[in-house]
């Protein structure tokens, strides 16, 4: 027991690593249950691989010999034109009759619904897309097919960025010259549209503005022209006789021009298709799930529903590519964005029946003339739709039997036997291959009832493996991610422990003793733990630094109170408020960074202060550390080393930011100072001012926002990298942005944090012992340690309760991988000044000692 | 303190009924100011914050000023005319308090707050700390001053809460809430004091006759 308490009191440095690791490791589970990422499998579909399968056995691949690596299915379309008109709502392209009331941006879009309620080869699709509803997001699944994770997140929020200068209306300018005159060329397969304007009209003026239905209407002339071209050359011989378009959304939007969640107005978009090709097909009713009503022209407009899951096998089987995508030759103009269709991966979709009939009823038709049973077109469409989800579960089955060998957070073994038996199930009697419909060729018209059941089959399986991989994608580990909280739980009472070594009678003291300290502890537990609630709601995360800010206030309306009482001074608190006005007008001025010399400059001083710095205790084993000027001074220059680096990375606003700074601190610690008197003489327990370090770290909070930072990824200022380089180095780059990003509110303050205690020691008593200092030092670090480590559980927590939250993905995982970050920075920080300003072997002895003399 | 305890003037305990009166007549100012806004000038505090606010300080400013200075704290050396003059010379040190509040808690409170106070302590810096500080009312006017201006910073304090929220209703405009907050807390608080007024009233009665 005595071995423990001294180990304890000796090695206060040791608790701190102890912690940082405890943490380190506690985030790690936790991120490992919580932010899952799907492996992604190395593997390209080829035309070969097709002769593995079961749905051409007896014979070989009709198509193989086929030019242009179109082997998979029988090729129901030549070309394709996908036109994606970013954030298409719904209700852009549905006649108005579908919704409750007409809005004004209903109806804009008439080419389409003319064509859909006219002609039978063109139709009108709600596409349900799978949330995160973000643009890179979901074109990877509508090319890939696949579900999204996490990590694909990240690098969409990135994306934005790029484009965000970009006006309204030239961001579809190079866009609207190029597509027109493609259409006449030969040298594609695939044409790929990417149009802008709807999402940034409604990222920046919203749905209902008048940027947006201008928008709409430009989009209903491109779209007239486009299609009047496509007709023209759509005859016998023409370059678009047998060519099929589309025009789609790859998510919707919400009134304000958000996008991201997964709400109705989000996942909801629409899909136009329209085959070129005549005559137009038809398709078994039992498999048509369209919804009917009237247009405005007293028309009938139909409109089906698929899940946009199943758009890129649809597409392939169309085009008769190996599922999804092989390698046709994409001809992707002006947006960069989905230019990778052609070296995409394996698909879970499924052939959706209605989009697939309008592009392949179209040769059904042609091959049958000769037919005379009444309902032979059906039995033929079938007949194909049924080869072709003979190769689309093939395909889906090989895709997770690979995925489940290759991953490690693979789906469980009851899974796979279930999805493997009802495989084998859909599989056994194959019976729409072609011979065994030549059979009975002769004779009567054969009966559809196998074929139905088949396809019926196939679509049981192909719904449950997309069922099963959305549980699996999206599921969080709860096992992982309950572990590594109770890791981290943990560190708070060691934190309590630490901080309370020094006699355990404090504590009592503590809650009888002085009222005082115990109000003012009672109040930082108060304002702290309203911050970890306000962690609950997305809209509070969204507004953090002004609840922040909000609370410094109320923590210095606090102290000002108390200070009057004690008949002190006003004008800190004045200048207080002041300077936190003045935080919203810094955005503004100062212009002007030097050239790249000059940064380096800075760089290399500041490194060369720090290590100055570092070593110079090896030289002066033997200086006394007691005197508080000595800590003053030490603190002064480690801040002053590492500020100018910092400042020059933040850029126009960066001295602005550090006149804030200064201020603020100043304050809090005039504040600090003025109730001191009594507290100084209860040394026995919490020797220093709780409310002052809830207040120094709501401050940092403060900074982080101010510094124009903010939760997200796209918050990161990279334009700070590339301060004083041109060229990218990614570690090099990698720390400039680690220090711009957490350098105001995670280095300076808890560099800085020393003010506190040197300051009020150099105006208060004069003599006071240093090791009291010490003690001081040590349990203001523990204490600012544990505020951070306390708001960060309370995120986990939050996130752990809302990992269903519409916003988990657009704000909860940002929010939490930041918090995580800066909570191990400040513990390697903590760690860091603890060796520079207490070092270890004075840390040991003088502990013990004050203790005897206790 | 020494001073408000050694002052034992008649003019300074206060009855419960007068308190009510008070209390009511600034209550149902309130209620004017908020009624005239509606009816006359079809405003309201959501349409059109700053002239309803406007029309309820001029409402108000008057009947606090004026009644509050009745209750001044030595009559006999501070004439009725002096009290309200230094309500209204509060006006602006008030307006200039709240500008400073209003960056932390963006709350018009300054009426509540600070005229009934300069008019009843004047400068006495001892009585502010007092009450302000310290929150030790002694005698029912500390009371009526105290409370109400306390219920107003926190009411407003707490009606800045729903602020940040994405709902999307009109009322969560930046001084909407927070004087609905202050409106709020100030009524509660003064029928708060009113309660508190009561027994010590019945007390000092006696001690009258």
């Amino acid at each position: 027991m005595m071995e423990m308490g001294d180990w304890w009191r000796r090695g206060k440095w040791r608790i701190m690593v102890m912690l940082t690791m405890l943490h380190i490791v506690g985030i790690l589970i936790f991120t490992r249950g919580f932010l899952l990422t799907r492996t992604e499998l190395p593997y390209y579909s080829n035309c070969s691989d097709v002769s593995e399968s079961p749905c051409f056995t007896g014979q070989s691949n009709p198509y193989q010999n086929q030019s242009n690596s179109r082997c998979w299915t029988r090729p129901a379309v030549d070309r394709l034109v996908i036109i994606v008109l970013d954030a298409l709502r719904f209700d852009f392209v549905a006649p108005s009759t579908f919704f409750k009331e007409p809005k004004p941006w209903m109806d804009k879009l008439q080419v389409l619904q003319k064509l859909a309620s006219t002609k039978r080869s063109a139709r009108i699709f709600k596409a349900i897309a799978d949330p995160p509803t973000t643009s890179l997001q979901r074109l990877k699944g509508l090319t890939t097919g696949g579900l999204p994770t996490f990590i694909d997140v990240g690098n969409s929020f990135g994306a934005p960025a790029i484009l965000e200068d970009n006006l309204i209306h030239q961001v579809d300018n190079g866009c609207i010259e190029h597509l027109l005159p493609s259409l006449y060329e030969e040298d594609w397969d695939v044409l790929i549209a990417h149009f802008l304007g709807v999402d940034h009209a409604g990222h920046i003026l919203g749905v209902d503005s008048v940027p947006m239905i201008e928008k709409l209407e430009q989009y209903n002339e491109i779209l007239d022209k486009v299609i009047e071209v496509l007709d023209n050359q759509s005859g016998p011989g023409g370059l678009h006789e047998n060519t099929f378009l589309l025009v789609m959304g790859d998510h919707g939007q919400t009134i304000n021009g958000d996008h991201g969640g997964g709400s109705a107005e989000e996942v909801e978009t629409s899909v136009f298709a329209m085959s070129f090709k005549k005559p137009p097909p038809t398709m078994p009713s039992e498999f048509d799930t369209s919804s009917c009503e009237m247009d405005l022209d007293q028309k009938k407009t139909c409109i089906s529903s698929f899940q946009q899951l199943d758009f890129a096998a649809t597409v392939s089987a169309l085009l008769g590519v190996p599922f999804p995508f092989g390698r046709c030759r994409p001809a992707v103009i002006c947006c960069g964005q989905a230019s990778d269709a052609g070296y995409l991966l394996f698909s879970i979709g499924r052939v959706s029946p209605e989009l697939y009939t309008l592009g392949a009823g179209t040769w059904n038709l042609e091959n049958n003339i000769e037919g005379n049973c009444p309902n032979q077109k059906e039995e033929e469409w079938m007949q194909n739709y049924c080869n072709v989800l003979c190769i689309n579960s093939w395909q889906v089955k090989r895709y997770i039997d690979i995925y489940s060998a290759s991953s490690v957070i693979g789906f469980s073994s009851e899974d796979l036997l279930h999805i493997s038996d009802m495989y084998a199930q859909a599989e056994e009697n194959w019976s729409c291959s072609s011979e065994s419909l030549l059979l009975f060729k002769d004779e009567s018209c054969y009966s559809s009832l196998p074929l139905k059941r088949k396809i019926d089959a196939y679509f049981k399986f192909l719904l449950n493996v997309a069922e099963l991989a959305r549980s699996k994608w999206t599921e969080f580990d709860l096992k992982m991610m309950g572990i590594g909280f109770v890791i981290i739980l943990i560190s708070l009472p060691i934190y309590f422990l630490a901080m309370m070594t020094k006699s355990v009678n404090g504590f009592s003291s503590l809650l009888f003793g002085d009222s005082e300290i115990f109000v003012k502890l009672v109040f930082a537990l108060f304002m702290v733990v309203i911050r970890a609630c306000s962690f609950l709601s997305n809209s509070y995360i969204l507004e953090e630094g002004k609840v922040a800010s909000f609370l410094l206030a109320t923590t210095a309306m606090f102290k000002l109170r108390n200070s009057i009482k004690r008949e002190k001074m006003l004008v800190e608190v004045a200048v207080h408020w002041a300077s936190e006005s003045d935080v919203l007008s810094s955005m503004l001025m100062l212009q002007g960074i030097g050239r790249n010399f000059i940064p380096r400059i800075i760089y290399a001083v500041g490194l060369g202060q720090l290590l100055l710095l570092a070593f110079s205790p090896l030289f002066h084993k033997d200086r006394d550390l007691e005197s508080k000027m000595h800590l003053l001074i030490k603190t002064l220059a480690m801040l002053s080393s590492c500020s100018s680096t910092i400042i020059v990375l933040s850029g126009k606003q960066g001295p602005l930011v550090a006149l804030v700074t200064i201020t603020g601190g100043y304050c809090i610690m005039r504040l600090g100072n003025i109730d001191r008197g009594s507290t100084d003489k209860v040394a026995g327990i919490l020797t220093f001012d709780p409310l002052s370090v809830t207040q120094w770290s709501l401050l940092a909070t403060c900074l982080f926002f101010v510094t124009g930072h903010w939760c997200a990824f796209d918050g990161l200022r990279y334009g700070a990298a590339f301060i004083g380089y041109d060229e990218f180095v990614l570690v090099r780059q990698a720390i400039l942005l680690m220090i711009d990003t957490f350098g105001f509110s995670h280095i300076i303050p808890v560099f800085g944090l020393p003010f506190l205690v040197a300051r009020q020691k150099l105006l208060g008593h004069t003599d006071q012992d240093g090791r009291l200092l010490l003690l001081q030092l040590s349990q203001m670090y523990l204490m600012y340690g544990l505020i951070t480590a306390a708001s960060v559980i309370a995120t986990i927590l939050c996130v752990i309760i809302q990992r269903r939250h519409l916003m988990v993905w657009g704000l909860f995982a940002p929010k939490f991988v930041f918090d995580v970050v800066g909570l191990i920075l400040t513990d390697i920080l903590i760690c860091l000044a603890w060796f520079y300003y207490v070092g270890r072997r004075e840390d040991g002895t003088q502990l013990t000692t004050l203790d005897h003399r206790d | 303190m020494v001073k408000a305890s050694t002052t034992e003037n008649p003019s300074q305990s206060v009855s419960p009924m007068q308190t009510f009166f008070i209390h009511l007549i600034c209550g149902v100012g309130l209620a004017v100011g908020l009624w005239v806004a509606h009816n006359f000038y079809s405003i309201s505090l959501i349409s059109n914050p700053s002239r309803t606010l406007r029309l309820i300080w001029v409402t108000m400013c008057p009947l606090v000023i004026l009644f509050y200075s009745c209750f001044r704290k030595n009559p006999e050396k501070c004439s009725y005319l002096k009290a309200v003059i230094r309500g209204v010379l509060a006006l602006p040190i008030g307006a200039l308090v709240n500008a400073l509040g209003a960056i932390a808690l963006g709350a018009p409170v300054g009426i509540q707050y600070f005229v009934p106070a300069a008019s009843v302590f004047g400068s006495s810096w001892e009585d502010w700390r007092r009450i302000f500080a310290h929150t030790k009312p002694n005698a029912s006017v500390d009371y009526m001053i105290c409370l109400p201006a306390h219920g107003a910073v926190i009411g407003a304090w707490f009606g800045a809460w729903p602020m940040p929220l994405d709902w999307e209703r009109p009322w969560q405009e930046w001084p909407i809430c927070v004087s609905y907050g202050a409106m709020a807390g100030y009524l509660i608080t003064m029928v708060l004091s009113f309660v508190l007024v009561l027994p010590r009233g019945r007390q000092q009665h006696p001690k009258a006759d």
